[in-house]
């Protein structure tokens, strides 16, 4: 952090004013010209915790995507489709059984073995081949759909939230001041909260893993130095499985989450591939933080730009993209 | 500078050279399967009718001018660029947007001859802007960035209302006519786009043969030995983004008067990803190998639902058929179907020299 | 005018200058840091500190393909060529490169100038026989030579040539140090070579190399009676 000042003061600068006129956004009660403005301050704090919500979900998706490319040199573009299938098993799961708890579990486990079949049939017998297990994964991605549009059909599903998430919850935020003087906080849905703080455990915990375990540590030695990593004598195809069922198994989890969230339909699996795209791109390639703070940019980006200019949305998400390929193509934090 | 001169080098100059360095350069003139294929291409209206003329024949020679602006970035230049079609649609839907159409309030009415010119123009530059971006990072990542922006495209178009009409898109876009000669009627539609492709076809062969495709092929093979050479590597790939965005913004031209509307579903993720397999399984490396591809694509796609369902089977899985069929050809052959009939040739002709030789020893 | 060509590389305090047209072999160790100093100067690897002068001229911000165009020229140590295009092909793409019309969409015709100086060259380097095949066709020696006929194209006025001789046979050797004597006299060349047989033979000067420092300069017989040359390099090369 301090040697990032010391480098680049100006964006340093630009950074702190940015934070710093969100947190007074957030927090100030408006005056009634900036109300006049851009509109209600609910309207506001809604945007921005539906950008950081959607942010975790995001970063549940990318996380597993960046770790893949970043240690196998794997582009996944079936990623969108682990993605969605694990939305259409947590629905079946939930359905089935009603617990929503059980759903992420048999997600997890059943697309993180899609994951581990795929790298043993699949990709292990083409290593080093990145553009041949690109294209495979396309060709994946075209089967899976039309085998999940055969099972599903083209219905919108929604996986039940449990009743103890039903609801909403207040927040210490203020949105505004009755003219009777009392104070209005800010209702949100307790349910997005709750997968925002889980995602972040999971955030934490995979970098923990990554910091602070054996298997960790030779997995980001490959993600700096695959041949480094061939030479030590690992059993580098457990690691390489390994890390596959876990990337894929946390884009399951993430397709239950964004069952919860929002809805299952053919098409979802596009939409979350591209976002992955984006995250990597803008966060760096093969980096977890760098998921992470490109999940809640483009989330946030995503979801103040439908609220403020609806028609053109999605073009700030991909200026995002252009800047930061412009400026620092090998993404924001990677290390390279 | 006796090192560099020590030797003349003097061109012969009779007829025959001539003549060599003619087949040297366009190699179909000697092949006869070449001249047959062109000679049905051009009496095709007299063998089929209006549905094959323009369903499956017009339509393969649009999406092989569109797949074949991919062969000239994969095969030539190394960069598999996922965003042609959105090049093509963006082409497509200029010509709409500066042409006439049925939605008078975003169209606006300029002749053809003025709009079309305008559409390639600006997808050209479109292209060039996007390639500029893919440039930034090397390889792999340009799947990546170009399925981005394609992808970004799309759902622009499905927001946007004020110049793309959002997801109803924009229909009843109005053909040329002029001459007297209603151009989008079906035979004079198809021999536009036997023309058109054509011309693309001739120009990328002669192109990759011309200094700036061997040097497109140099950077493919090794930039940084290009850089040594004084070449400007990135500048190059530019460049060839650039001629592949007007190929490929031909192509959209075309699709938006074959099928005279355009919507966001034109260039959806999916089509976008269809180029790639067309091109894939044609074969990236020779620019016969997209037209092939394209014919393959489009013959799927008007006759596996009938198939299918007289097999027994559910006619909706042609995605499922053609993702499969291209898997099987990524594993299989690494220059899709031209590089199976070229192994299967030479295997054949191995054999057929091994019995040969059998029978004498 | 100083007509100077000297790199200050960032290896150690790398400090080499060199008179146009002088001649000068670099020798050292493996991991002594000769290809690294290539690469400074060629640009392939910036310097992280230092700077580079080619006759005059301050190079050092340059991008590779500028320093090239000025007249500088290198090989590579493992052949730096491109396999699927024609011997022919890669030496034309040389000649192209340090002339106009780089983005051309024209195909040169018989008696473009360009493919002149493209023949003339591949019969230089003894590959006329094979001009016409693919690269990733040809012999280890050949695709040697081809690699000197891409730095030899267009009016190189320096060159660098990184162990042109590794993996040549003694015949080709004899090629090779024909080859280099017959250079036109205003070329000058660093040639970095573990063969002290045909280092010590083409060059006029030596700057021996060691841990990333410059070790020693001095004549070609000079370095090779130098005891201390002998015990760091030539014997190391016995055991």
């Amino acid at each position: 952090m301090a040697r990032f000042i010391e480098r680049h003061p100006a964006w340093a600068l630009i950074v702190i004013i940015a934070v710093a006129v969100l947190a007074w956004l957030v927090f100030a009660i408006w005056p009634p010209g900036l109300e006049a403005a851009i509109g209600r301050k609910r309207v506001f704090l809604n945007a921005v915790l539906n950008g950081i919500t959607l942010g975790g979900l995001y970063f549940l998706v990318a996380s597993g995507f960046t770790l893949i490319f970043g240690l196998m040199r794997n582009v996944n573009l079936a990623h969108g489709s682990l993605y969605l299938f694990g939305g259409y098993i947590g629905y079946a799961i939930s359905t089935w059984t009603g617990s929503w708890i059980l759903s992420f579990i048999v997600a997890f486990v059943a697309v993180a073995l899609v994951g581990v079949i795929l790298q043993l049939a699949v990709f292990r017998r083409m290593e080093g081949q990145d553009l041949r297990q690109t294209m495979v994964t396309i060709g994946l991605s075209i089967v899976f759909a039309d085998l999940m549009l055969w099972v599903f059909g083209g219905d919108f599903y929604q996986v039940q939230t449990p009743s103890w998430l039903i609801g909403p919850v207040q927040l210490p935020l203020l949105t505004a001041i009755k003219s009777s003087g009392e104070p209005v906080y800010l209702q949100y849905p307790l349910v997005r909260l709750v997968i925002f703080a889980a995602s972040v455990v999971i955030g934490i915990a995979m970098w923990l893993a990554l910091n602070r375990t054996r298997i960790g540590m030779i997995v980001r030695a490959g993600v700096d130095d695959r041949d480094i990593l061939a030479a030590t004598g690992v059993r580098i195809q457990l690691v390489f499985v390994l890390v596959f069922a876990l990337g894929a198994g946390l884009a399951g989890i993430a397709g239950v989450v964004g069952g919860t969230f929002q809805s299952l339909s053919p098409g979802e699996d596009t939409r979350f591939l591209l976002a992955s795209l984006v995250v990597v791109i803008v966060g760096g390639m093969g980096s977890i933080p760098g998921a992470a703070l490109g999940a809640v940019i483009i989330g946030l980006a995503e979801q103040l730009g439908s609220v403020y200019i609806p028609t053109y949305a999605i073009v700030v998400t991909f200026l995002i993209m252009v800047l930061v390929l412009a400026l620092r193509p090998q993404g924001l934090l990677a290390r390279r | 500078m006796s090192l560099l001169q020590s030797t003349q080098f003097r061109p012969d100059p009779s007829a025959n050279a001539t003549r060599r360095a003619l087949l040297r350069a366009w190699p179909e003139l000697q092949n006869p399967a070449a001249w047959l294929v062109a000679l049905i291409l051009v009496i095709m209206p007299l063998i089929a009718n209006g549905f094959f003329l323009i369903e499956i024949f017009a339509t393969t020679l649009i999406l092989g001018v569109i797949a074949l602006s991919l062969m000239f970035l994969a095969g030539y230049g190394g960069m598999v660029s996922l965003m042609q079609l959105t090049i093509a649609g963006f082409a497509g839907y200029m010509v709409a947007v500066f042409g006439m159409s049925g939605n008078a309030n975003i169209s606006l009415g300029w002749p053809w001859w003025l709009a079309t010119p305008m559409a390639l123009a600006l997808a050209t530059l479109f292209g060039t802007l996007g390639g500029a971006l893919a440039v930034r990072t090397e390889g792999i990542y340009t799947i990546m960035i170009t399925l981005a922006i394609g992808a970004a495209f799309y759902y622009f178009t499905n927001q946007n209302w004020a110049i793309f009409n959002g997801h109803t898109g924009i229909n009843t876009v109005a053909t040329p006519h002029f001459w007297g000669v209603d151009w989008r009627s079906d035979i004079a539609f198809y021999y536009v786009t036997l023309g058109v492709a054509a011309i693309c076809y001739f120009a990328v062969q002669y192109v990759s043969r011309a200094p700036f495709g061997l040097a497109l092929q140099g950077v493919r093979d090794n930039p940084r030995r290009m850089a040594a050479l004084g070449f400007n590597p990135n500048a190059h790939r530019i460049a060839a983004y650039a001629f592949a965005a007007f190929i490929a913004a031909l192509g959209g031209v075309l699709q938006v008067w074959n099928y005279r509307q355009i919507s966001p579903g034109s260039v959806s993720v999916g089509a976008c990803i269809d180029v790639l397999i067309i091109a894939v399984v044609g074969g990236i490396t020779r620019p016969i190998g997209p037209f092939i591809g394209a014919l393959i694509f489009v013959l799927l796609r008007t006759f596996a639902l009938d198939v299918l369902i007289k097999l027994g089977l559910d006619g909706n899985r042609f995605r499922l058929l053609i993702g499969l069929g291209f898997l099987a050809i990524v594993f299989w052959s690494s220059d899709g179907v031209i590089g199976l009939w070229e192994r299967w040739r030479r295997r054949s002709a191995s054999s057929t020299q091994r019995s040969g030789g059998g029978r004498h020893g | 005018m100083t007509r100077l060509f000297g790199a200050l590389a960032a290896l150690t305090d790398v400090t080499i200058t060199v008179r146009p047209g002088e001649r000068r072999a670099v020798l050292g160790s493996n991991g002594a840091g000769k290809t690294t100093l290539f690469n400074c100067i060629t640009g392939d690897f910036p310097p992280s500190s230092g700077t580079i002068r080619f006759f005059g001229e301050d190079i050092t911000q340059f991008p590779p393909y500028e320093r090239i165009r000025r007249g500088l020229r290198r090989t590579y140590q493992i052949s730096a060529l491109f396999p699927g295009l024609t011997v022919q092909d890669n030496v034309y793409l040389a000649c192209r490169g340090v002339s106009r019309g780089r983005f051309s969409f024209l195909r040169p015709g018989q008696n473009d100038a360009l493919m002149h100086a493209t023949e003339t060259l591949v019969q230089a380097v003894h590959l006329a026989g094979v001009k016409d095949q693919r690269v990733a066709e040809l012999a280890h020696g050949q695709q040697r030579q081809l690699e000197i006929a891409l730095a030899l194209a267009g009016a190189p006025r320096f060159i660098l040539f990184d162990e042109p001789a590794a993996g040549l046979s003694p015949t080709e050797r004899r090629e090779l140090i024909e080859i280099l004597t017959s250079l036109p006299a205003h070329m000058g060349y660093i040639i970095i070579e573990h063969d002290m047989d045909v280092a010590l033979r083409v060059v006029e000067s030596v700057t021996m190399m060691h841990n990333g420092r410059i070790f020693k300069e001095g004549l070609p017989r000079e370095i090779e009676s130098d005891p201390e040359v002998q015990e760091l390099y030539l014997g190391g090369g016995h055991e």
